[in-house]
């Protein structure tokens, strides 16, 4: 494999570069003209396709986009933008106006969803012509040798980097073909290999690259992530279903997925039951572009007197769990930093469904009864606010929170 | 086997054991929390405790049939293989006494000392089943009976048991209740009569519970406190399997000690008549505790017992196999395990029979910080010295064939059952520092305060330390203690007492009461203070050897030498990691990883094969 990997390396280097270089002109020859010689051969000559060429005649900025438009037939696909990108390079040996056509193929990317494909960027680099813009001596590499066509490479470079598609070998083989060692787009090549592979796992709770369709599993994983505790259970307790009733009335029956975890249910268990609990919600939760709504069952702040908790001095069998000892920390020992804490009460659960009305909700406190008995016995009150239905219209009709209930205090006794 | 037992009834009869009761006085054993003040209390362990001549000749008399029944009668690999004692084995117990050792003579008895029984346990430990079934039977379970029975309850229930007519089990554990009372579910509720329990409950991993016929069942009660509330208590009480509904599940499958009985046992509405309380109605936890601080020093001996058997034989193995033309002996990795296993034996010796001895002087010594010291050392060593054992002996050791690997699975269970070392790592050290704390709270508070004079006491001290100060807490010199030929030893115990002392007061002012939520710098404090304990028990007792001139002293010199020189580094190492801070001494990173790790519930680290690009 090592051996394989080392000999595609050096490939292009000794046969693409030499090649390349035994192809074109003489570099010597040249002189110090090369630059201005080059450059001539990219101005645009009144040869060519008259029909092809008026865009650049008329100074207009965008005059390959109709090379996209009528690349694509059927779908807007990675075939389609392949196809026009070949066009473009069968059509003239010489490359002419490559520049302008990169800045529009990568305008034209997100169109036909090859933004994030690496083998798109690879091919388009795949445009520039070879050889010709890599500085054969110093003065050339102080100075910005071909600067357009620099800036063009950056610009592919950057717009990976604005869309996270790290570069891979292949891209690090045509940007040393194309511009050289030690050029613009070789160095922002290495600082995208510096950066990104630092990045990449920076994110400790990394959302899913795909975000699950089903509204179940997005529930799932959404509660999961808020609850942020390994023992926390989550439990469906009702599955979406649409139906037809007798009546021939559509009955859409809303998922409620829940999440409680052990520690949840022991705070719910001791929870006096002579004082509330409350539903509140929707609250927003967003998934990179997609945002869901939760409902979060809880209890007031805890009253003084039932924060403290005694340890009895005959609690443990084997070893006293406190000394009876008139001395405090040190401050050099005190690494607590001073924190402002807001009383909070508890939270007992947490539920995600697919309809924000209050009649699904107290099915899921139902559905909670079963394990936590005392729940039955508590007053729960609803707190629902109507809150995201104009956030919903404006942002993204994808998360499954479309209902919300009418009221703003509704309350009801269980 | 009945006439054997006859002769040892008559052998005790013949010693009566007027001599052990006839000591006065009744002071407070406090060696090893003094060393927690950098004190060295010389008196209670110089000279190293001995028995007299007559009980000597005692209890050689139930060694030699006790050792020769478990070298003939007792298969412990059958033990081993079928999970069970044979109810021959049992009966053999039975008849030689071992049922009752430590029960007084005048409830049918043998009425040992701690020391004597210790000496039995050395060799009833030879076979980790049996050793554990009667440890389980009267280390705990009748120990209830024994210290806090009342004499009806006593003359009861402790002939039978002592004939082992009946076996006792101690049932604490629950499913949700290790060492926390709290958790306890078990409960008796008193009858309206006020004349009995109902007991209801589950009790899990119970030895002997299958066997047992007789247990020792901690249970919560409520009971009306001085000012009219009520409230849970728990309350000790012995329970009868006549009683009814008792039942038990079927024996737990373990890794080692395979042969005693461990079950669950349930209680169904058991009634208990309030008589059988155990203590007073409530005051169940003292029990509990005083049970099992009591029963622990015993593993020291059994522990020395086993690793003295060991070296026996795989000395035998090293001696007979060749490789390159070389015995095994003849190599030095082979002679350091050698070395180790003598090393360990004799120092978890030394401190069985010291903390025995202590235990046997008149009174009520409270020794039940040695005695946790002794079963942390020893359990630990056994552990090792199994583990080099079994090296010395390569594959053989692996194999089933041999003896080997069962000591190897029996040793495991020293160092989780009777209080798991790490729980009796909390005990000695945050008992010592809760007596140490008593006495120099006033001290550190002036210091604290601003209190020149004492701030300049100490500042002084610590010049005189940095300056390399003798200390002497007079073990060896004139009116010495020790012997000459322990000196070096000797020194150095002096010195890490010393400052130990310093370093125990230095967290004192450091950490006050929360030093109970430091377990790592709590761990390296228990560690130095069993160490310190370790290599006294070691000097006291080479010291009498040289001076009675009994054989092969010189080998205790040496012995006793490695023990010092190692433990002293070792001692240096942790007190020089207490005086730091955390960041200092890697506790901060440690506590970090084990967040890190334990947030996850996994390893963390990503693959060495996984790449980024």
């Amino acid at each position: 494999g090592e051996a394989q990997n080392r000999t595609q390396e050096s490939e292009p280097s000794a046969g693409g570069w030499g090649g390349g270089r035994l192809r074109g002109a003489p570099p010597a020859r040249r002189g110090g003209n090369s630059a201005a010689l080059s450059r001539s051969e990219l101005v645009p000559s009144a040869k060519g396709d008259k029909e092809k060429d008026r865009g650049f005649r008329d100074g207009s900025l965008v005059p390959f986009d109709e090379l996209f438009e009528r690349a694509h037939e059927g779908d807007r696909n990675k075939a389609a933008f392949n196809r026009a990108v070949e066009f473009f390079c069968q059509r003239d040996i010489r490359r002419r106006g490559h520049v302008e056509f990169i800045n529009a193929a990568l305008r034209k990317m997100p169109e036909f969803g090859v933004e994030r494909d690496l083998d798109v960027y690879n091919k388009i680099l795949d445009v520039f012509p070879k050889e010709v813009f890599v500085a054969r001596n110093f003065i050339q590499r102080m100075f910005n040798h071909y600067p357009r066509q620099q800036e063009c490479g950056i610009h592919v470079l950057e717009q990976m980097e604005n869309y996270g598609i790290m570069p891979n070998k292949q891209t690090k083989f045509l940007l040393l073909q194309i511009f050289g060692d030690r050029s613009h787009p070789i160095r922002k090549y290495q600082r995208l290999m510096y950066w990104f592979p630092k990045f990449k796992h920076i994110n400790p709770y990394p959302v899913p690259a795909a975000l699950p369709r089903d509204p179940v599993d997005l529930a799932r994983i959404s509660l999961q992530r808020i609850a942020a505790d390994l023992s926390a259970e989550v439990t469906v307790y009702q599955m979406p279903l649409t139906d037809i009733s007798d009546a021939g009335k559509e009955i859409t029956q809303p998922h409620i997925v829940g999440i409680q975890s052990p520690d949840q249910q022991e705070l719910l268990a001791r929870h006096n039951p002579a004082r509330p609990v409350f539903v509140e919600g929707p609250f927003p939760l967003w998934l990179k572009k997609t945002c869901v709504y939760y409902y979060v069952l809880r209890g007031d702040p805890l009253p003084p007197e039932e924060k403290e908790e005694v340890i009895d001095s005959e609690r443990n069998f084997y070893y006293p769990m406190h000394l009876d000892l008139d001395l405090d920390r040190d401050l050099w020992d005190d690494e607590e930093f001073y924190v402002d804490e807001v009383a909070e009460g508890p939270i007992f659960a947490m539920c995600m469904a697919g309809a924000g009305d209050q009649a699904t909700l107290a099915k899921w406190i139902l559905g909670l009864q079963q394990t936590n008995p005392i729940l039955s016995q508590t007053p729960v009150v609803f707190h629902l606010t109507p809150g995201p239905r104009e956030l919903q219209a404006a942002s993204d009709s994808e998360s499954g929170e479309e209902e919300i209930p009418q009221s703003w205090h509704m309350k009801q006794e269980l | 086997m009945s006439g054997l037992s006859l002769l040892l009834r008559a052998a005790r009869a013949a010693f009566p054991a007027g001599a052990r009761q006839l000591r006065t006085g009744g002071f407070r054993s406090a060696y090893a929390k003094e060393l927690f003040l950098g004190k060295m209390w010389k008196e209670e362990v110089f000279p190293y405790p001995e028995i007299s001549n007559e009980e000597l000749e005692e209890i050689n008399q139930f060694v030699g049939p006790v050792e020769k029944f478990f070298s003939e009668e007792v298969d412990s690999k059958k033990i081993d293989q079928d999970a069970k004692i044979p109810p021959e084995t049992l009966k053999g117990l039975k008849n030689l006494g071992l049922f009752g050792m430590q029960i007084p003579e005048e409830y049918g008895g043998l009425g040992l000392s701690n020391t004597m029984y210790a000496r039995l346990g050395e060799i009833i430990s030879l076979d980790g089943s049996v050793a554990v079934t009667l440890a389980a039977h009267q280390a705990i379970g009748l120990k209830g009976i024994l210290i806090a029975g009342t004499d009806e309850q006593k003359a009861k229930y402790l002939p039978k048991l002592a004939s082992g007519e009946h076996i006792a089990a101690f049932c604490l554990t629950e499913p949700g209740s290790g060492s926390d009372a709290a958790s306890i579910q078990t409960r008796a509720t008193m009858s309206e009569d006020g004349k009995s329990f109902l007991l209801n409950g589950s009790k899990i991993w119970i030895s002997n519970g299958g066997l047992a016929d007789v247990f020792t069942v901690f249970a919560r009660t409520e009971i009306v406190d001085n000012d009219g509330a009520k409230k849970d208590k728990i309350t000790a009480l012995i329970v009868e399997r006549a009683f009814g509904g008792v039942t038990n599940g079927k024996p737990e499958d373990k890794l080692g000690i395979r042969g005693s009985n461990t079950c669950e046992v349930h209680f169904e509405n058991t009634k208990v008549p309030v008589e059988n309380v155990i203590g007073e109605v409530g005051g169940g936890f003292k029990v509990a505790m005083n049970i099992l601080n009591s029963g622990r020093f015993s593993m020291g001996s059994a522990s020395a017992g086993m690793i003295k058997k060991l070296i026996e034989m795989t000395a035998e193995y090293a001696c007979t196999r060749k490789q390159f033309n070389k015995k095994l002996s003849d190599f030095g990795l082979i002679q350091e395990k050698f070395t180790l296993m003598a090393v360990k034996a004799y120092v978890m010796e030394s401190m069985a029979y010291l903390t025995a001895g202590m235990m046997d002087r008149p009174g009520v010594p409270d020794c039940s910080v040695e005695a946790a010291m002794v079963k942390v050392f020893s359990s630990e060593g056994a552990w090792i010295c199994v583990s080099e054992a079994l090296q010395v002996l390569g594959g053989l050791g692996y194999m089933k064939d041999y003896p080997y690997e069962r000591y190897l699975r029996d040793s495991r269970i020293l160092l989780i059952f009777e209080g798991t070392n790490e729980i009796l790592r909390m005990y000695i050290a945050l008992t010592g520092m809760q007596y140490a704390g008593k006495i120099l709270t006033g001290k550190i508070k002036e210091m604290k305060k601003g209190n020149v004079g004492v701030a300049l006491e100490i500042f002084v001290n610590k010049f005189r330390d940095s300056m390399g100060r003798k200390v002497d807490l007079g073990l060896v010199g004139k009116d010495g203690v020790a012997h000459p030929s322990l000196e070096e030893s000797s020194k150095k115990l002096e010195e890490n007492i010393y400052y130990f002392g310093t370093t125990v007061e230095g967290l004192l002012r450091r950490f006050g009461k929360t030093i109970v939520d430091e377990q790592l710098v709590l761990k390296r404090v228990a560690d130095v203070s069993v160490n310190l304990y370790a290599m006294t028990a070691a000097i006291s007792r080479a010291s009498r050897s040289i001076s009675i001139g009994l054989r092969n002293h010189d080998h205790e010199v040496l012995l006793t030498n490695i023990f010092c020189t190692e433990a002293y580094f070792k001692n240096n190492y942790a007190m020089a990691e207490l005086e730091k801070y955390a960041a200092e001494n890697l506790d901060d990173s440690i506590k970090k990883v084990a967040q890190q790790v334990l947030e996850k519930r996994a390893y963390i680290c990503s693959h060495p094969l996984e790449r980024t690009f």
